[in-house]
């Protein structure tokens, strides 16, 4: 293992990837990321891989753009099919204040230069017969949304970074991090020392744990969600359909598969990657009632990941104001891998030219939450 | 007209070893359609079952010519490539020889003409590609002229299964073997010489159409339910240029219908045949039957049937006091007959008043003994009831036990095994196989190998698993060459793999399947292992392996081996994912509460 490093990247997953390699295609040398377990055995590795931007605050509309750019690049930049399809996203209101809401995030989206519009309920029916509209009112419809395989797209990153000359070492645990007046002087791990004045904090709901080693409180927790996959199956379903009213998510995979998840109504913390039979029977009545097609197809598989929530639902990306070049990237609350493409050449902006260039973040930094917080509420 | 003490119709087994016991007391003439004597035995190659006193380990050319060169020392007359055309009155035989018609006359007939080749309607089966599973044994084994290139066997019984293995070893493609019922018909060491070849059985499948303008170019297949019906929908098109109809076999009585014996249906003995008693005699007094002709079985028991109707004629026309001799071979054939597979054949008979004792099979259990594992020491994988001791008559060292019922499956003990392998040779279910297993990470396997060329020492080869996977790349170690032509490879391969590993073959140019559900070769895998991916987890999102239905069932020990070998780390030390819910792919609707379920 290397001794020495211009920036330690402490988290492997998709956000921790894409700052590493930003930085290594921006010139910068010696860049290493650490991960404690294999390449997306994390967060990345166990979602569900949609890409949106249908958000409702302007600037997360901006970086899901830009992410959607980057995404579309992504083959030839980064040097790896990840199965990216954009089939759209299609988000389903069954209320008249989500209808509104629809309406007016609409409006905003198309001002950010989104191509984005609202469908009717028989406009749905005629573009997607097999989904049971009942209790429909609208819906909104992007179609450069989609989706890619987050599992390959995190192992894509880490085959870059080892060929772009970058370290990209797996089954190592970060221990800890020296810092002296302010400074950061290296950094401890499992396998050995590496020093290093930078380091980057991309370790997911364990975000918070990497700041304590700096004596800064991250406010990021993790929540268990549940995904399950199944058979492959022809391809019929080219969206991925969002319904907060009936809270889940579904898209079908280039493979053929259907991958689906919901957020359980009582969430278990991050640390439990466990699985419930509960899970299973709530996705198959509101997946089987909505899409009645699939009532005889296997799920082959059931799984849980931890999203990193903040408190805002909306990523905290930031430099700490204590400690001279500790930054974070965490708290993406179930949505880091569509937007990791453009984080990561934010946050390698920062740290190469000391501010953003590309996008702007600005929102996202930590002080928001003492001026107080506006929720993301397009958030399964 | 010349004029006979016992004529004997038909050379087959049964045929031929009742000549030979006929024309060491009287004047006896053996007649046979074909230029040479042999029936059905001079087109099988692959060893029988049984006891050594009835062939056991032999191929079935070589019981022919055994057979055939002991009548051919007896005063018998023999006259081939003559063809019966009828029974008349006073006891006459007409049968046409060189374009000539000739009459004989008999004491006592034997008639063993054997059973042809049941049919099976399906639409197109009069385009050409389409053959009885005995004419490609005829084609292929008697004459070498292979009739296609990829096959479509319909029916697993014995020959079915045969059939198979005999043109996978002439190199031909065996698609599937398809069996409209649920289980298998022949036994199941032929049955898993078959599977380990990567040859599926399709059960409760059959035959729909064959395809094709001038002659088959495909096949329809589809499953049926319990009573045969196709289940519409099930209908799936596979590509091959010949289907064997491998359905049974129907006995040829029409002879013994001239001779005004009795015709019965009974369904388990083949569909209608002359009624006889436990000495082959049938209703006319002076005829006699034995063999498929009188009830369809092995050839084992046609030899025997031979015998005995030959012994009953001797007794009937000389008065020899053969009773001792009748009475033994009536109790070998109840051994042959005592075993779970031949309970149809117990059911025909007595419905024709044969009562056949059924001879309860003994239950051996034994003890393994486990420090005998670190030598090379044989493993025996015969579970299944058939009449065979052949592994125990080979054993010099008293290891192998079977018993007094052949029935009996082999008790093996470790301890006096020497490592000789002389049962991997006899054994006609090519169920044995060699073992050690001792400190080193490697074990050796012995493998009875029928194939050529002869794999050759240090050679690379693929290990395949019961069912024709790929397990693992070996190497060859030795070759022990073995004039009955079983030949045993003996391979080192990781120990994992040793309860796995059944067939070797040479690999193909085409990487093979590590992953059926998610079709994974093994190139896919070496590849991402040499980009530098070494950790099972990664390979696994790389490539789908184990993310199938199974869930990895397979594929997992495997791809583990493969890592193992590419990267020098044990399989122990390394991460080989998580199991997670369910386990066995499970509809939507199985988790539906309420009244739409």
């Amino acid at each position: 293992m290397i001794d020495r490093a211009s920036v330690v990247v402490v988290g492997g997953g998709i956000v921790g990837s894409a700052i590493a390699f930003n930085l290594l295609k921006m010139g910068m040398k010696n860049v290493c990321v650490i991960e404690r377990s294999y390449v997306s055995s994390g967060s990345t590795g166990r979602c569900a891989g949609g890409i949106r931007q249908q958000w409702s605050s302007s600037m997360n509309v901006k970086l899901a753009m830009r992410s959607v750019k980057l995404f579309e690049q992504f083959e030839k930049e980064v040097g790896m099919n990840i199965e990216y399809y954009q089939g759209g996203y299609l988000l389903l209101a069954y209320t008249d204040s989500e209808s509104d809401d629809f309406v007016k995030n609409v409006k905003m989206q198309k001002s950010q230069g989104l191509d984005v519009d609202i469908l009717t309920k028989h406009e749905i029916k005629e573009k997607f017969p097999f989904i049971n509209v009942e209790g429909v009112k609208l819906g909104s419809w992007c179609k450069s949304d989609g989706h890619a395989n987050p599992q390959i797209a995190n192992i894509a990153y880490a085959i870059a970074i080892r060929k772009m000359g970058g370290e990209f070492i797996t089954h190592t645990t970060v221990t800890g991090i020296d810092v002296q007046n302010g400074q950061i002087v290296g950094v401890q791990t499992d396998n050995g020392y590496i020093h290093t004045n930078t380091v980057i904090d991309a370790a997911g709901f364990e975000s918070p744990k990497i700041g304590e080693m700096v004596g800064i409180t991250i406010p990021v927790y993790g929540e268990r969600h549940q995904i399950l996959v199944t058979e492959a199956v022809n391809h019929f379903l080219d969206p991925l359909v969002i319904n907060f009213n009936h809270n889940y998510y579904v898209r079908q995979t280039r493979h053929g598969s259907l991958i689906m998840g919901q957020g359980d109504v009582n969430p278990a913390p991050g640390e439990d990657i466990g699985n419930t039979i509960e899970f299973l029977e709530e996705m198959s009545e509101k997946m089987v009632r909505d899409f009645p097609i699939i009532k005889n197809v296997h799920i082959v598989r059931q799984w849980s990941g931890a999203y990193d929530m903040s408190p805002d639902a909306q990523p905290i990306i930031d430099e700490s104001k204590s400690v001279s070049r500790f930054i974070y990237a965490t708290g993406f609350s179930g949505h880091g891998f569509m937007l990791a493409p453009a984080v990561g050449e934010a946050v390698a902006e920062m740290i190469i030219y000391g501010r953003t260039v590309t996008t702007d973040i600005s929102n996202l930094k930590m002080d928001r939450f003492a001026i107080g917080i506006e929720r993301e509420h397009n958030v399964v | 007209m010349k004029e006979y003490d016992a004529i004997v119709i038909g050379g087959g087994p049964a045929g031929m070893s009742a000549a030979s016991v006929l024309g060491d007391h009287v004047k006896t003439l053996i007649l046979d359609e074909n230029d040479a004597l042999g029936g059905q035995l001079v087109k099988q190659t692959h060893k029988f079952f049984g006891d050594h006193a009835h062939y056991a380990s032999k191929r079935g050319f070589e019981i022919a010519k055994e057979l055939t060169d002991e009548i051919y020392k007896k005063p018998v007359d023999i006259s081939t490539a003559s063809t019966v055309i009828g029974i008349y009155p006073q006891n006459t035989v007409a049968y046409v020889k060189d374009g000539r018609e000739e009459l004989v006359r008999y004491k006592k007939l034997l008639i063993a003409t054997g059973a042809m080749e049941r049919q099976l309607p399906f639409i197109n089966s009069d385009l050409p590609g389409v053959y009885g599973a005995g004419a490609i044994q005829t084609l292929m084994n008697q004459y070498g002229i292979f009739p296609g290139k990829r096959f479509l066997i319909i029916g697993s019984g014995n020959i079915g299964l045969i059939l198979a293995y005999q043109l996978a070893q002439t190199g031909a493609e065996v698609r599937m073997i398809v069996e409209a019922l649920d289980k298998v018909g022949g036994y199941e060491v032929h049955a898993n010489k078959v599977k380990r070849l990567g040859i599926p059985i399709l059960l409760k499948h059959t035959i729909v159409k064959a395809m094709g303008d001038e002659s088959v170019q495909g096949v329809v297949i589809a499953e049926v339910d319990d009573k045969f019906g196709v289940i519409p929908g099930t209908e799936k098109e596979i590509v091959v240029d010949t289907i064997c109809v491998s359905v049974g076999l129907i006995p040829l009585t029409e002879l013994a219908e001239q001779a005004k014996c009795k015709i019965e249906y009974i369904p388990e003995l083949g569909g209608y045949v002359p009624v006889r008693d436990e000495r082959m005699h049938t209703t006319n007094s002076d005829v006699f039957v034995a063999g498929d002709l009188s009830s369809i079985e092995e050839a084992t028991t046609a030899i025997i049937e031979g015998k005995l109707a030959a012994m009953q004629i001797v007794k009937d026309l000389t008065k020899t006091d053969l009773g001792k001799e009748i009475s033994d071979e009536l109790k070998t054939l109840d051994i042959f007959r005592s075993g779970p597979k031949s309970f149809k054949i117990r059911k025909g008979l007595e419905k024709m008043g044969i009562k056949v004792p059924e001879i309860e099979v003994p239950k051996l259990f034994q003890t393994p003994i486990e420090n005998a594992k670190s030598k090379l020491h044989a493993v025996i994988e015969c579970t299944e009831e058939i009449p065979c001791n052949s592994c125990e008559s080979s054993c010099k060292f008293d290891a192998i036990k079977v018993g007094e019922n052949i029935n009996t499956p082999p008790i093996f003990d470790p301890s006096k095994c020497t490592g000789c392998a002389v049962c991997v040779t006899a054994c006609p279910g090519l169920a044995i196989f060699m073992e050690k297993l001792d400190e080193s990470p490697n074990a050796t396997i012995g493998i009875p190998y029928e194939f050529l060329p002869l794999p050759k020492f240090n050679e690379k080869m693929w290990g395949m698993d019961k069912e024709g996977n790929y397990v693992c790349d070996l190497t060859v170690k030795r070759v022990v060459k073995n004039p009955n032509k079983t030949n045993i490879v003996y391979v080192e391969l990781p120990k994992e793999f040793v309860d796995d590993v059944r067939h070797v073959r040479y690999p193909k140019k085409e990487s093979p399947f590590v992953c059926r559900c998610e079709e994974v070769t093994l190139d896919q895998i070496e590849k991402i292992i040499d980009s530098g991916i070494t950790d099972f987890e990664e390979i696994k999102r790389m490539t789908r392996i184990t993310m199938g239905p199974c869930g990895g069932k397979n594929c997992k020990m495997i791809t583990l081996g493969i890592i193992s070998r590419k990267t020098g780390i044990p399989i122990s030390k390394l991460s080989h994912g998580t199991s997670r819910p369910p386990v066995k792919p499970t509809e939507f609707s199985a988790f539906l509460r309420g009244d739409e379920k």
